[in-house]
């Protein structure tokens, strides 16, 4: 490992090393868990692994720390190759679910492992540990034992620790997992706030779209060992290459037509030998009423179900010309507790060009 | 919410609950404490039953005899239980870690020893020991690679031996019970910290299972404490404390002098107790 300065200044651009996996690939007896994977993630910038369970992004995560061995492919912090290192050897910095944290030791002794490691004094260790605690506002808790706090500041102790030794990446899986949903958001601002402090190349493994949405430079969605889409999170959210893609990440209307000079027609009035096409339109983008009038895409639609969501309103519609049914999302405007359509109504609905987008169909 | 009486309910699995424990008091009262008062009492009453006298544990805990038994008995002990946590603890990793589909072949094999009648196991050691014993006869005759019979029975070693081999089991299953608890994502953590493995396996692994050496530590060092038959039968020049109080009631029939060394015995046992939970403790949560 090169000797990294002991006294760490968050507030100075950490020497941030770029990663870069390269055609990772891990086979467990017959069954692909990582194929051939690219990814590259910008000094400093921190990319979101995300995918159901199951789909490879935790493989890839202990692929980087060096818990798994990639049957082919190769990982380098930096440029300098490291897919051959022990886990001890990597200087990586890494925050489980679950914390880890030492049991057995205080919540300084914690902080301080990784810097006993790398053989700092105790003055040194004693100074970095009172800093990095003081960063993530537990200055008080320093004695405590790890039982002795709650979950949200147990995680936050894990970050102190895997931050401490000044690691060149820091890998994130599913931080939050563990935690109830108020303190998951607060959590988020706080972890995406420390990691842009220390600028440190950062990789998050999460099946919660939300926290990869807005925690992330870039989000890399995966399914079935595979990195379908790599981009920011609201390219991908508005520009999904895949039917998985516009459906795993928000929720999505697929249509099923086919193409022709550009132009999509739903499959009810496609005539056959044209290219077959999915067309995916978030229910936000589906406009209704008055508000439908004048577009390229309306149809005549019966309100099958609707529901007040908080800050919106969702509507279930039977569209007769598509033989479909729709989901549109509008503001729930109007009067209190009032939805602008109920059950029955019969209503036009509508979206222009730009709010379709055509998607690989992967499914 | 009315401020409705809670309803008798609660009463109900209280009553029977007393019950419940009755059998088991029963027992422990009629087998267990009235006899440890009755050898208590027969310890200090004098041979002609007149008074009360404290000269039998004078003389056990004072006369140089007496104290070497009690060194040896403890010793012994020590000694029997650190080679079975220095052979248990890498068999139970193994187990936990490493074993998989053959775990259950492991501990059936740990256990096997205990299947097999005392007597028997103890006899085993002295057909394979013995100056014509299997190993003595491959050793001289037909490997010709030493020229006398090793003399191994009647030796502190093969008392030794014979001990761990029934006890190391113990040691065994209650290590690796501990370790299948310790979170393998703890081990992860000190090893990207830049722990090396055994830097891992010294400050995190080892300190989390202190427990299960702890408990697998007091039930060995208590059974070894009070082993007799194994003393008896291979010896080894040994005088442990379950040896004289044997002495005393059958030999001697010094019936108070015995029940003064059982006490003796048992209060060592438990000071012993107390000292090993006091040190798990501390090292350990």
């Amino acid at each position: 490992m090169t000797p990294r300065s002991g006294t760490l200044s968050p507030d100075a651009q950490a020497e941030a090393a770029d990663l870069r996996l390269e055609g990772l690939e891990k086979r467990y007896g017959a069954a692909l868990a990582v194929a051939r994977l690219d990814l590259t993630v910008g000094a400093g910038s921190l990319v979101a692994l995300l995918g159901p369970s199951g789909c490879g992004k935790t493989t890839t995560l202990r692929m980087i720390a060096g818990f798994e061995r990639p049957d082919r492919g190769r990982i380098t912090v930096a440029g300098r190759d490291i897919t051959g290192l022990p886990p001890h050897r990597r200087g990586l910095g890494m925050v489980f679910q679950n914390y880890s944290l030492f049991p057995h030791k205080t919540v300084a002794e914690n902080v301080a492992f990784g810097l006993r490691m790398a053989g700092l004094g105790r003055a040194a260790r004693d100074e970095a540990v009172a800093r990095m605690l003081d960063l993530v506002q537990l200055g008080g808790h320093a004695d405590k034992h790890p039982s002795q706090l709650s979950g949200g500041q147990q995680q936050r102790v894990a970050l102190a620790r895997s931050l401490a030794p000044n690691p060149r990446v820091l890998l994130l899986d599913e931080p939050l997992g563990a935690l109830d949903k108020n303190l998951r958001e607060s959590m988020q601002f706080e972890l995406r706030r420390l990691q842009q402090r220390f600028a440190i190349t950062t990789v998050l493994v999460t099946h919660d779209q939300e926290e990869a949405l807005s925690m992330s430079d870039r989000v890399a969605v995966m399914n079935r060992g595979r990195v379908l889409q790599v981009g920011r999170a609201a390219e991908i959210y508005d520009r999904p290459a895949t039917r998985f893609v516009a459906e795993f990440l928000g929720t999505a209307n697929i249509l099923a037509g086919t193409v022709a000079e550009g132009r999509f027609q739903p499959a009810c009035a496609a005539s056959p030998g044209k290219a077959p096409a999915l067309l995916s339109v978030r229910p936000e983008r589906i406009a209704l009423g008055p508000e439908a009038e004048g577009l390229e895409n309306r149809f005549e639609a019966r309100v099958v179900s609707s529901a007040f969501r908080g800050a919106y309103a969702a509507y279930q519609l039977a569209v007769p010309a598509l033989g479909r049914e729709l989901y549109a999302y509008r503001q729930a405007g109007g009067p209190l507790g009032q939805l602008a359509y109920a059950a029955g109504d019969v209503v036009q609905a509508g979206w222009g060009p730009e709010d379709g987008v055509i998607v690989e169909d992967d499914s | 919410m009315t401020a409705a009486p809670r309803p008798a309910l609660t009463g109900r699995p209280s009553i029977g609950r007393p019950f419940l424990a009755l059998p088991a008091v029963l027992f422990l009262l009629a087998f267990f404490v009235l006899p440890l008062l009755d050898n208590g009492l027969r310890s200090v009453v004098p041979a002609d039953g007149q008074g009360l006298t404290a000269s039998r544990y004078v003389q056990v805990l004072t006369d140089p005899f007496y104290l070497d038994s009690i060194l040896q008995t403890v010793l012994l002990s020590g000694v029997v239980t650190l080679i079975c946590a220095l052979i248990g603890y890498p068999v139970a990793y193994y187990l936990v870690r490493h074993a998989g589909r053959l775990s259950s072949l492991i501990i059936f094999l740990l256990i096997a020893p205990l299947l097999t009648s005392i007597i028997m196991r103890t006899y085993g050691w002295q057909v394979l020991f013995a100056r014509r014993g299997l190993i003595n006869t491959w050793l001289v005759q037909d490997l010709g690679l030493i020229e006398r019979p090793l003399r191994v029975l009647d030796t502190p070693g093969l008392v030794v031996a014979s001990l761990v081999h029934v006890l190391v089991p113990f040691m065994v299953l209650s290590i690796a019970a501990v370790l299948q608890g310790v979170d393998r994502r703890l081990e992860e953590s000190a090893q990207l910290l830049g722990a090396s493995p055994w830097r891992t396996f010294l400050s995190v692994t080892l300190p989390l299972s202190l427990d299960g050496i702890g408990t697998g530590a007091i039930l060995v060092f208590m059974v070894a404490n009070g082993s007799f038959v194994t003393l008896v039968l291979l010896g080894g020049g040994l005088k442990t404390l379950p040896l004289l109080i044997y002495q005393q009631f059958n030999t001697t029939r010094d019936f108070g002098l015995a029940s003064a060394m059982s006490t003796v015995l048992l209060a060592v046992a438990l000071v012993c107790l107390i000292l090993q939970l006091r040190l798990v403790r501390r090292s350990g949560a």
